[in-house]
């Protein structure tokens, strides 16, 4: 999702680091040319006012051999009976041509309306759907086809987070991040870990072993993409300075920022933000490392299934567990030492500032 | 002070004489004479000599948004004649077979930004390959496209941040989902307002909004109010707002 004339910052990256992330690269390959396929069968089924939207793995460029599709038919527009013909039809060609239907959670698969997403941020109308939904489109989305409806509602949605951020409009913190929208993506990942234990009782623990590597890696990766998002409003748009845009423009100037980030994938923000601190390579180096090893289970089919239908009382001294349990741990101890320890960059005063209270 | 008017085409569709007559006593200084419609351009350059347009500041003509291959040379070659009295033409980018043609227009040429459902010409991506096969063309910033592409304003702040140094002309209206142009309503008030600072005050706008006559000053005190970059109030009561300056 880098804009053409970018060098791709996970390239650029790997290439610094003489890294060899093959199952990054074949991840990415394997979305791009899933996302190609789904544009042509799917073609016409979209218009100005709506668009299929994909989130997941597929959206994040970390597709891989069992992967589902995540999607969602996004109206922002006229309302009309055919959009749910359309719906019919794309869930159709999921499902059976692709073989691919979407998770047990019933977040997607389905109509979504923008006036959801953009009005109903926080109180009781903002259901764990609507939630997942809004966070996801921000971080964590892709268009099959037309864009317009998605570019609209994201930016729309980012409006909302950034003018009624009344410490934000101000300039009045020591950092100038958009607080409003970090507390949601906040939210969201609290939502997500507790959604895990609530599904741990649901499903009587299938597909735990799974699901809890996921929670370490993936969906940690989200929000650690959305920390970065907010974070990076301070040091790289507003570059430390009260007076890089005047007042007038300055909303606009921040929606423009983060839609340009939402853009990216969580890997690609990841890599975006370690490129700006070469100092941290062997951080960086490890980070990739573990998520390229990850990504290699998940495309391994007996790996994955094995983790899938492992029971949680039988994990101690299970080897292909304690491997993943093992990636889990790396990973976060690289997170704790780029956001949790002094390492020359504001992210450990901002994770001080914000990241907890 | 920012020259404002009417397209005539907006206040009478084909019929550019009635709509520059329902002008005639009204505070315009600024008109744009609309041959949207490809068999309006002969009758509209055969009557041009003819026409009271001493009142007007700045004039400008609207292009036919729609002609087939075969009547693109015809249509350039009629709208030399108004190139030759100094006046712009506006063109809509998606209108053209070839566009290399309209270089010889120069920087009397404005390329206006187009509503969504045209497949180009809608954001600043799409505008740049546009002028870059115009490079000296100008810009007709329609800001009611821009609020329907995206409703945000976000794109029509990039879009006036990248082509601010082009931009010569401003359309003004609201464009309703079906993509009509409409009156101005409070909502596109308030839009537009946002990026009211990023549009110099010596820019002319041209209203495209369909009104009857008795609604004509209304109508340009709100494309007026809402391009100013001072505070003015808007109160709304039902049925209205009203603007306080």
């Amino acid at each position: 999702m880098t804009l053409d004339n970018e060098k791709h910052p996970i390239d650029e990256l790997q290439e610094r680091l003489g890294a060899d992330w093959k199952m990054i690269a074949k991840a990415r390959e394997h979305a791009v040319t899933s996302r190609a396929r789904l544009k042509e069968k799917l073609s016409g089924l979209d218009s100005e006012d709506t668009s299929i939207v994909v989130f997941g793995s597929l959206a994040r460029d970390e597709f891989t051999s069992g992967s589902d599709i995540d999607w969602t038919l996004l109206v922002d527009g006229q309302a009309s009976p055919e959009h749910l013909d359309n719906v019919l039809e794309i869930t159709k060609y999921v499902r059976e041509v692709e073989g691919k239907p979407p998770g047990q959670e019933g977040t997607f698969e389905g109509l979504a309306s923008s006036h959801d997403l953009i009005h109903k941020i926080g109180g009781s109308d903002d259901t764990n759907r609507n939630t997942t939904q809004r966070i996801l489109l921000l971080l964590e989305s892709a268009t099959i086809g037309r864009r317009d409806a998605h570019d609209r509602v994201v930016k729309n949605v980012l409006r909302r987070y950034v003018e009624e951020d009344y410490g934000l409009m101000r300039l009045s913190g020591p950092f100038y991040i958009p607080r409003f929208l970090q507390n949601d993506i906040a939210r969201y990942w609290r939502t997500v870990a507790v959604d895990f234990a609530y599904k741990q009782r649901q499903r009587e623990d299938k597909g735990w072993a799974l699901r809890v590597t996921k929670l370490r890696m993936s969906r940690k990766l989200t929000y650690v993409s959305g920390l970065l998002t907010c974070f990076s409003c301070h040091f790289e748009l507003f570059k430390g300075s009260k007076d890089t845009f005047d007042e007038s423009s300055r909303a606009l100037a921040i929606v423009e920022y983060l839609f340009n980030y939402s853009q990216k994938t969580p890997l690609e923000i990841l890599a975006h933000v370690l490129n700006r601190f070469p100092h941290l390579d062997e951080l960086a180096r490890d980070l990739f490392d573990t998520y390229n090893e990850f990504l290699e289970m998940l495309d391994d089919e007996q790996k994955r299934d094995y983790l899938k239908n492992l029971q949680r009382d039988k994990i101690t001294d299970d080897q292909i567990y304690e491997d993943t349990r093992r990636l889990g741990h790396n990973f976060q101890d690289s997170l704790t030492k780029l956001f949790l320890e002094e390492n020359d960059t504001p992210l450990f005063e901002m994770t001080k500032a914000y990241g907890v209270f | 002070m920012r020259p404002i008017g009417f397209s005539t085409g907006a206040l009478a569709f084909g019929d550019f004489r009635r709509a520059l007559k329902m002008l005639d006593d009204k505070p315009v200084d600024a008109v744009e004479l609309s041959a949207l419609r490809v068999n309006e351009l002969p009758i509209l350059a055969g009557a041009v000599d003819g026409l009271a347009l001493s009142q007007y500041k700045y004039i400008s003509i609207h292009a036919p948004s729609s002609f087939t291959a075969e009547e693109e040379p015809r249509v350039i070659q009629l709208l030399r004649k108004f190139v030759g009295l100094g006046w712009p033409i506006v063109l809509h980018p998606d209108a053209t077979h070839r566009i290399e043609l309209w270089r010889e227009f120069g920087d009397l040429l404005y390329v206006e930004n187009m509503d969504k459902r045209k497949p180009i010409g809608r954001t600043v991506q799409e505008l740049t390959v546009i002028f870059n096969e115009l490079p000296d063309a100008l810009f007709c910033f329609d800001i009611a496209h821009a609020r329907q592409v995206d409703s945000s304003m976000t794109e029509a702040f990039v879009i006036l941040k990248h082509f601010g140094h082009r931009l010569r002309q401003v359309h003004i209206s609201e464009v309703n989902t079906s993509s009509k142009h409409d009156r101005i309503s409070r909502g596109a008030f308030r839009a537009f307002r946002e990026i009211a600072h990023l549009i110099p005050q010596n820019i002319p706008a041209i209203l495209e909004t369909p009104v009857v006559e008795s609604e004509i000053k209304d109508e340009l005190t709100r494309a007026e109010s809402s391009l100013r970059v001072e505070e003015v109030a808007v109160v709304w009561s039902p049925g209205q707002f009203a603007i306080q300056h």
